[in-house]
């Protein structure tokens, strides 16, 4: 089976889990992506929760899929390796602001290479009066919009849960740098940069809620408490959405919940009236939600066609019958024992994504870059660890 | 005057029948990017994010003279297709499916965020649509994806967050799963199907292959929880609820400032910026052995959280997330839907633009979230009209004349409205 991006060497110099997405993406649709990090580790490394072996769990997953090389970009002697290895690359992800790249002689113009494709994966992003502010999945939340929508109206504002801006601002740079790609092909030679900001992203994300805003002349603020339109409310072993958004929903609903009266009265049928008349019956919807268990409930609702979602967990999610059948879980080619990762976000018929690389330890493959790409020979690459400007040799790596 | 924007996709065409979020975003990226994204909409069953026919306008828009179709006034709709041009046919009569068959000649890409057996109610599966466009790239968007025991089980956005994994990671400390304000799987799967059909587009280019993308939102969203399900397959334990929180960085929260529903995010993720904070509120917090070390503000996050929440809740929030900012501390005033149209910074970027929509007038929206140097973008149209450009595109498409294009109206096969 092809891959769509296997004609394609990407050096990912950042150190983002944006960047480190973007990255972990063009891996996955067959690039050979070398990750440039730090002698003392890419910042994710350090980052908890942590395996039993003291590994983090956050670098597993956005760094597998890659080479590791350790060289120090800060340090001249050090950076002019990684400078090699990108004369021999279609693309170069960064995370560093516009001052930072030019500290470091590494901006596009710096690189001087038309035919490169460089993606600038940052908070804010590369130009504006925020180019050089530091942000993270929390500011991008709070700036996009987000965090006022998210939560209850009596507590704090909440970000989305986790990497969320990270994740949507790896994808969105993926696109563009593919997209540059694209155009490289068809115009030989026409590398650029794309320039990708996570708070960007997120506000595109928002722009629905964003709009109806602006139409309203009000912002949209979080919810009042927990509703039956608003999400999950308790069931018998856990939770359950059921957004009743259409009138057969909210029939075919109440009447598998033993409600056969709200089901029949003719006003709620129109959602408008549902929503204005919520005291008149979430009560009692609730109360009977609370006698169902959430899968049974699921399975009778989806039988009728009704939209309904249980809350599952992830041990849950793990023991789906859907996704064991559709084959999401899949093991890195040369990591069989495990763990599990999740598959793609989207299946591709004819160029699928390929996980072939358990996350690479820290300068995990220093030498056999060097060694191939740079063509340095084993003995200078010894004095080069020796003496700290690379990292130094794996055991598994001597020939 | 309305053809296909500037921009790394100029050149490439799509007719697609997407609608909603999801895969209405999707194609109205593409669109941003510069392909020519032709939305084929059916007026019996007009996009739900139009709203039906009956809905009433929305009344912020009541005193706008030109606002008259309600399903053009919608603003989730016109949020989610910037840069489309939009025709209508009826896809159950021949004459409309005809039609759109002869424009998917035209076409690099099909996308549909329909169930999944729709498509083929319609005559319209990959393997159809292949026989009519050969290298055609064909994205579905769905609830469960096109195959698997859950295959046919409708779901939205609201839905799909819970059972993806995602709600039970979203909620305060100790308190009950939720859902998001709007629905996020919604973004999240029109940002990956854009990803998706670009990467189908390269090897399209490349290989003279089509292909056929099959996009769960439910795998989607769990794939964009991915760390919190391998902390589960490496330790046996469900992350739990976090609120704000960081598993490793503290402070890393939301604290109230001066007034009702004002805040400011801050964080704090390094040793400087923690000592900078410190500097900034003057009470000697860095020589408190609770908060001495990373480690010891996580462990004594409770009371750290109290104590910069005490700092800032007389403070005014602006004023304060720029001592902040300027301090070198990761923070940001939390922003309102109002505030993040009036940004500066989305503003200079282009991101937040003024749109003049023929019915609703000029409105602030949030138009592309890239950037590219050499294929520059141009700011999009304003979302169409239901069947805005059915006269232009099937005169430039298929060279039919006004007589023609009338006659599909006339017969309820196009045109614009509640069908009669």
């Amino acid at each position: 089976m092809a891959r769509a991006l296997e004609d394609i060497r990407v050096v990912d110099i950042s150190l983002s889990a944006a960047g480190a997405w973007t990255s972990r993406l063009l891996a996955d649709a067959g690039a050979d992506v070398i990750l440039v990090e730090p002698q003392d580790g890419h910042p994710l490394r350090a980052l908890a929760p942590f395996d039993a072996k003291g590994r983090s769990i956050p670098a597993a997953n956005f760094l597998a899929n890659k080479r590791a090389v350790s060289l120090d970009l800060d340090v001249p002697r050090s950076r002019r390796y990684a400078l090699d290895i990108i004369k021999k690359a279609d693309v170069v992800v960064s995370s560093r602001s516009p001052a930072r790249l030019a500290e470091i002689d590494m901006t596009y113009e710096d690189l001087g290479r038309p035919s490169l494709v460089m993606a600038h994966v940052t908070a804010h992003g590369m130009t504006g009066p925020l180019a050089e502010t530091a942000g993270n999945d929390l500011t991008s939340a709070a700036r996009s919009g987000w965090a006022s929508i998210n939560g209850n109206a009596d507590r704090e504002p909440l970000k989305p849960a986790g990497w969320a801006s990270s994740y949507c601002a790896g994808v969105v740079a993926y696109a563009g740098v593919v997209a540059a790609l694209r155009w490289r092909d068809l115009h030989e030679g026409e590398g650029q940069e794309v320039d990708v900001a996570e708070a960007e992203v997120m506000a595109g994300a928002f722009a629905p809620a964003f709009l109806g805003a602006q139409y309203r002349g009000a912002a949209g603020r979080r919810r009042e408490s927990a509703d039956l339109m608003g999400g999950p409310v308790e069931v018998a072993d856990g939770h359950f959405a059921l957004t009743l958004s259409r009138a057969h929903f909210w029939r075919d609903a109440m009447n598998v919940l033993g409600l056969a009266d709200l089901a029949e009265d003719e006003r709620f049928g129109t959602s408008w009236y549902r929503q204005q008349h919520k005291d008149e019956y979430t009560d009692r919807v609730q109360e009977a939600m609370r006698g169902w268990e959430k899968m049974a409930l699921f399975d009778e609702l989806a039988v009728r066609r009704v939209v309904a979602g249980p809350v599952l967990t992830m041990a849950e999610l793990h023991g789906l019958d859907h996704l064991r059948e559709r084959g999401f879980w899949r093991r890195p080619d040369n990591q069989q024992d495990g763990p599990d990762y999740p598959g793609p976000a989207y299946r591709m018929t004819e160029t699928p994504s390929t996980l072939g690389r358990r996350p690479p330890r820290a300068g995990e493959h220093t030498f056999n870059v060097l060694r191939t790409l740079n063509n340095v020979t084993d003995d200078h690459l010894l004095t080069l660890a020796e003496s700290g400007v690379i990292g130094h040799r794996y055991p598994e790596d001597a020939r | 005057m309305s053809g296909p924007l500037g921009g790394p996709l100029a050149g490439t065409r799509g007719i697609v029948l997407t609608q909603a979020w999801a895969g209405a975003y999707c194609t109205s990226l593409l669109a941003m990017l510069g392909a020519d994204v032709v939305q084929v909409e059916v007026r019996k069953r007009p996009d739900s994010w139009r709203g039906d026919y009956a809905t009433p306008l929305p009344p912020a828009l009541a005193d706008v003279e030109t606002a008259e179709h309600s399903w053009n006034c919608n603003p989730l709709y016109n949020s989610v297709n910037l840069g489309k041009r939009c025709v209508t046919l009826d896809l159950a009569d021949a004459r409309g499916l005809d039609t759109f068959k002869r424009l998917l000649t035209h076409a690099d890409f099909c996308a549909e965020n329909f169930s999944p057996r729709v498509m083929g109610n319609f005559g319209l599966d990959y393997e159809r649509m292949r026989e009519v466009k050969p290298d055609i790239i064909l994205a579905s968007l769905s609830a469960y994806g096109h195959t698997g025991p859950w295959a046919n089980v409708p779901g939205i956005g609201g839905t799909i967050e819970p059972s993806s994994g995602m709600s039970a990671l979203l909620g305060y400390e100790g308190g009950p799963p939720l859902n998001s304000g709007q629905m996020y799987p919604d973004a999240v799967a029109g940002f990956n199907a854009c990803a998706a059909i670009i990467t189908a587009l390269r090897h399209r280019d490349r290989t003279g292959q089509g292909q056929f993308i099959d996009l769960s939102m439910q795998e989607a969203s769990l794939a964009w929880a991915g760390d919190a399900f391998l902390e589960y397959a490496l330790t046996g334990e469900q992350r739990p609820r976090m609120g704000n929180r960081h598993h490793t960085f503290a402070p890393h929260g939301v604290y109230p400032a001066a007034g009702d529903d004002r805040w400011v995010a801050l964080a704090c993720e390094t040793e400087g910026q923690w000592r900078a904070l410190d500097a900034l509120a003057g009470a000697g917090w860095a020589d408190d052995p609770r908060f001495a070390t990373m480690g010891d503000r996580k462990a004594h996050e409770d009371d750290l959280d109290a104590t910069i929440r005490a700092w800032t809740v007389p403070q005014e929030r602006d004023a304060l997330a720029a001592r902040l900012v300027e301090a070198g501390v990761v923070a940001a005033a939390v922003h309102d839907a109002l505030e993040v149209a009036a940004d500066a910074a989305l503003r200079e970027r282009g991101v937040v633009i003024e749109v003049e929509h023929p019915e609703t007038g000029r409105w602030p929206q949030v138009a592309l979230p890239m950037h590219f140097s050499r294929t520059r973008t141009e700011p999009p149209r304003h979302a169409p009209l239901q069947g805005q450009h059915t006269h232009e595109v099937l005169a430039e498409l298929l060279g039919m004349d006004a007589a023609e294009v009338d006659e599909l109206v006339s017969a309820g096969v196009s045109g614009m409205g509640p069908p009669d």
